[in-house]
């Protein structure tokens, strides 16, 4: 048995599955953010049920990647029933998508989610209409307590008939559905669609278009508008006859400050700026503390071994990727994800959206895109991890590469350690100075060349509510996961190629091959070229490996102050760290990560030469 | 009664000034209705003594509360007969333009009126679109917060299907709960709020709900 889940976004549709299946599935409010299919089990009086949780979505005859997923799984009927979950407070929306998904004539189970909420709101549900005109079972819950939760299986197995609903469309919607009925035999949920320009078959959708045509020339709407209006008008007589309003509450309406100028970009800049901070602080105490460990507990132990050079050398290159992998899972992933699971599940995330948005447009992206771009600065692996927030693959790759241009902790402990140490404070800005300009100018640049369209923000703001702890931490749990199963096999290959590349001497001819054209190019000597690539690995190993070559901690004596510029420079921009590469791989795919690889290398070389040239 | 020719300057300035958001030059003015900038001089001197104008700097001007009046009445004339001109009657749009030029000064108001409200009922002619509709058309962005309107037209309906899906469609009437100083907007449909860009909400055509 195979069971599906539909429903809009952030209608707890997700917190119900994952009670269904008990399996680590994230929950969250932003729209769109489970664009993958999940998939778990669950066993019923000895019977195995598949459960699909399919993406939220508003609608099944749009164009984005979730609503065709979702009209493309429903169409080939592999499911035995589709569960629909509904926000019973804002029931005439969610009703528009339920009647959708009426008409395609599958068993059907209607869950009339958060009644809780809506008795606090004095609404009064009376869940015969729904049931009668549609013949399914109509189920009342309250996911955020798992009441009536376990009577969803049951109902799903029980329906076997087909759903049926006969929306009243306009007359010539109706009249155009018979005429491609009868000359193309198509049924009257196919003609629907088809008159929305939705199918595949050529002659059907020509003829339909054609109708289509002369609808909207009469009308001055067009055929989707009108059928979406019918529906709309359907849903909004089934939604009066449901829901009775007994005393009318007020409700609490945090946006009055929330969405506001003032006080509402305060409070988005001090989230922002206190999430920073928190990652910052509390991720670098963590991350010294792990990197301290590993050192007196793995790693000298392992060198006091004294094993033969080259599995010294192995073991030790495994131990620095498993150094840098989890010194940046558990501080900076982990931590992250907590703060960015309670700012989804809260319904803030749509807010801060809300107010950025225009400001984040000048840079091609819409306005969730604050989000991984602020975090950036504690780590470019989660904030790479989360654009998967922004909904088109255009802003995704927009995204990925600012944030892998901004400077993260690690990053800025170079800055500090290299420029404010040995230069001055007033050279350290200006090192910001120069990232933050070349993240403006790229964001400008991309924002015209991108490939795809630009979508202006159509965004629901979700209501607000209190994050459910359990489900913040299993969604944090599951992405610390992910990392660490995905990015740590890589990590680990890296470290191991860079080791076996030190140990049998390539680095030093690749030192010489390289000194010239460091020299000329940049000014500086050819070890710093293997301090940089030993800083792909992990940032902050530039800096160290840099003053072991130069056999001196005391940089200043060895460089001059626009040699260690430049090499900071030059190592702030260069190449993400083999960690960001690794998730950039997952999220963007492997020719974008190599373009914005290329990109870094090239500015930073292209920077660190031009600053040679004006100030050397 | 304005002679046509000062109801040709002041109407040109309203579009220059952007509903009077800025100055016009006196270049500008003078490109707009393609004159010499000697006759302009005049012209401009001349409403400028008669209260419809004001001198801001050099020779740029602006128009007062009264020239705006009288600018704002001959330009809805203008988009009212140059839609009724081509929506209803066919007529090719540069060519409507130039007409309702001509009939814009000796129309009444009262004529105006009626032809607007005639052609809020009738169909328009065969073939053509439901495109220029500029009588009095004010979107989503011209409203203020807490106003309650109904949308009457949305333009490009095929790239924004999700506000139809959210429930924002001709017909339907919606609240304006935010908006802010750079014009991104929140509005309840549904029961539900939706925020939009200011190039989408400029693309949804409202009408005031009586």
């Amino acid at each position: 048995m195979r069971f599906a889940l539909v429903g809009n976004p952030s209608v707890g549709k997700s917190l119900i599955f994952n009670q269904l299946t008990g399996l680590g599935v994230e929950v969250s409010n932003y729209p769109g953010t489970t664009v993958e299919l999940q998939r778990g089990n669950t066993c019923f009086q000895r019977e195995m049920v598949e459960l699909v949780d399919l993406p939220g979505v508003y609608s099944l005859d749009g164009e984005s990647d979730e609503e065709t997923l979702v009209r493309e799984f429903l169409e080939q009927q592999d499911t035995d029933a589709v569960i629909v979950v509904t926000n019973v407070t804002r029931l005439e929306r969610n009703l528009y998508l339920l009647l959708q998904v009426a008409e395609y004539g599958i068993p059907m189970v209607v869950v009339l989610n958060m009644a809780d909420e809506a008795v606090k709101q004095g609404l009064e549900i009376d869940p015969g209409p729904i049931r009668d005109l549609l013949g399914v079972d109509v189920i009342l819950t309250a996911a955020a307590q798992g009441k009536n939760i376990d009577r969803i299986i049951p109902a799903a197995l029980a329906a076997t008939r087909p759903a049926k609903v006969e929306i009243p469309y306009d007359h010539h919607i109706e009249a155009a559905v018979r005429s491609l009925g009868k000359m193309y035999g198509a049924d009257r949920m196919k003609s629907i669609q088809a008159l929305q320009g939705i199918g595949e078959s050529p002659e059907l959708l020509e003829a339909a278009r054609t109708i289509a045509d002369e609808i909207e020339s009469r009308h001055r709407m067009t055929a989707a508008q009108i059928i979406a209006a019918n529906r709309h008008n359907f849903a909004h007589r089934i939604a009066d006859l449901t829901l009775k309003e007994d005393v009318m509450v007020p409700r609490s309406d945090l946006d009055g400050i929330l969405t506001r100028v003032f006080p509402g970009i305060p409070i988005l800049l001090g989230i922002l700026v206190g999430m920073l901070l928190l990652v910052f602080i509390v991720g670098t105490f963590l991350e010294e503390m792990i990197v301290e460990l590993f050192d007196v507990f793995a790693v000298q132990p392992f060198l006091a071994l004294g094993l033969p050079p080259l599995a010294e050398e192995l073991g030790i290159s495994i131990l620095l990727a498993l150094q840098a992998g989890f010194g940046i899972a558990f501080p900076y992933v982990l931590l992250f994800y907590i703060v960015i699971s309670v700012l989804e599940d809260s319904g803030y995330m749509t807010r801060a959206a809300f107010l950025a948005d225009n400001a984040m447009h000048r840079v091609g992206m819409h306005g969730g895109a604050v989000i991984p771009l602020t975090l950036a600065f504690g780590c470019n692996v989660p904030a790479i991890m989360s654009v998967r927030l922004l909904h088109s693959r255009r802003e995704r790759i927009i995204a990925s590469f600012l944030v892998t241009m901004v400077p993260c902790s690690a990053r800025t402990v170079i800055i500090a350690g290299i420029v404010a140490g040995f230069v001055g404070l007033g050279a350290a800005f200006s090192v910001y100075a120069i990232v933050f300009g070349l993240i403006l100018v790229t964001g400008l640049f991309l924002s015209r060349v991108a490939p795809g369209e630009r979508f202006g923000m159509i965004m629901e703001m979700v209501p607000l509510r209190r994050p459910d702890p359990r489900l913040v931490m299993r969604k944090a749990w599951s992405r610390l996961s992910e990392f660490l199963f995905i990015a740590m096999p890589l990590l680990l290959v890296g470290s191991v190629v860079l080791g076996l590349l030190g140990f049998f001497g390539i680095m030093t001819i690749f030192e010489e091959i390289v000194e010239p054209y460091t020299m000329a190019l940049l000014g500086l000597p050819g070890y710093s070229a293997t301090a940089l690539i030993f800083g792909i690995l992990r940032k902050e190993m530039a800096f160290e490996t840099l003053a072991i070559l130069a056999g001196t901690a005391d940089l200043g004596a060895v460089l001059s102050s626009l040699q260690l510029y430049i090499f900071a420079v030059v190592t702030v921009l260069f190449v993400p760290c083999l960690a960001t590469i690794t998730v950039l791989l997952r999220e963007v795919g492997s020719r974008i990560t190599l373009a914005i690889t290329l990109y870094t290398v090239a500015l930073g070389l292209l920077v660190g030469a031009l600053l040679f040239y004006i100030l050397g | 009664m304005l002679p046509s020719a000062f109801e040709d300057y002041l109407e040109a300035i309203l579009m220059i000034t952007e509903d009077g958001r800025r100055p016009a030059t006196l270049a500008e003015i003078a490109a707009a209705l393609g004159t010499g900038a000697e006759v302009a001089r005049t012209t401009i001197a001349a409403l400028a003594e008669e209260g419809y104008l004001e001198h801001v700097s050099g020779d740029a001007v602006r128009l007062t509360t009264k020239g705006s009046a009288v600018a704002s009445r001959v330009a809805r004339k203008h988009r009212v007969l140059q839609c009724f001109l081509t929506e209803m009657l066919g007529v090719d749009a540069d060519a409507a333009s130039k007409e309702a030029c001509t009939l814009e000064h000796g129309i009444s108001d009262e004529t105006i009126d009626r032809l607007s409200s005639y052609m809020d009922g009738a169909e328009p002619a065969r073939g053509r679109m439901g495109r220029c509709c500029g009588r009095n058309a004010c979107t989503l962005l011209d409203c203020k917060e807490g106003d309650t309107v109904r949308v009457a037209m949305i333009r490009g309906p095929r790239r924004n299907r999700r506000l139809v899906d959210l429930g924002i469609f001709p017909g339907e009437v919606v609240q304006i709960r935010r908006k802010l100083p750079n014009k991104s907007v929140v509005v309840r449909a549904k029961g539900c709020d939706i925020g939009i860009s200011p190039e989408i909400a400029a693309s949804i055509v409202v009408e005031s709900c009586p």
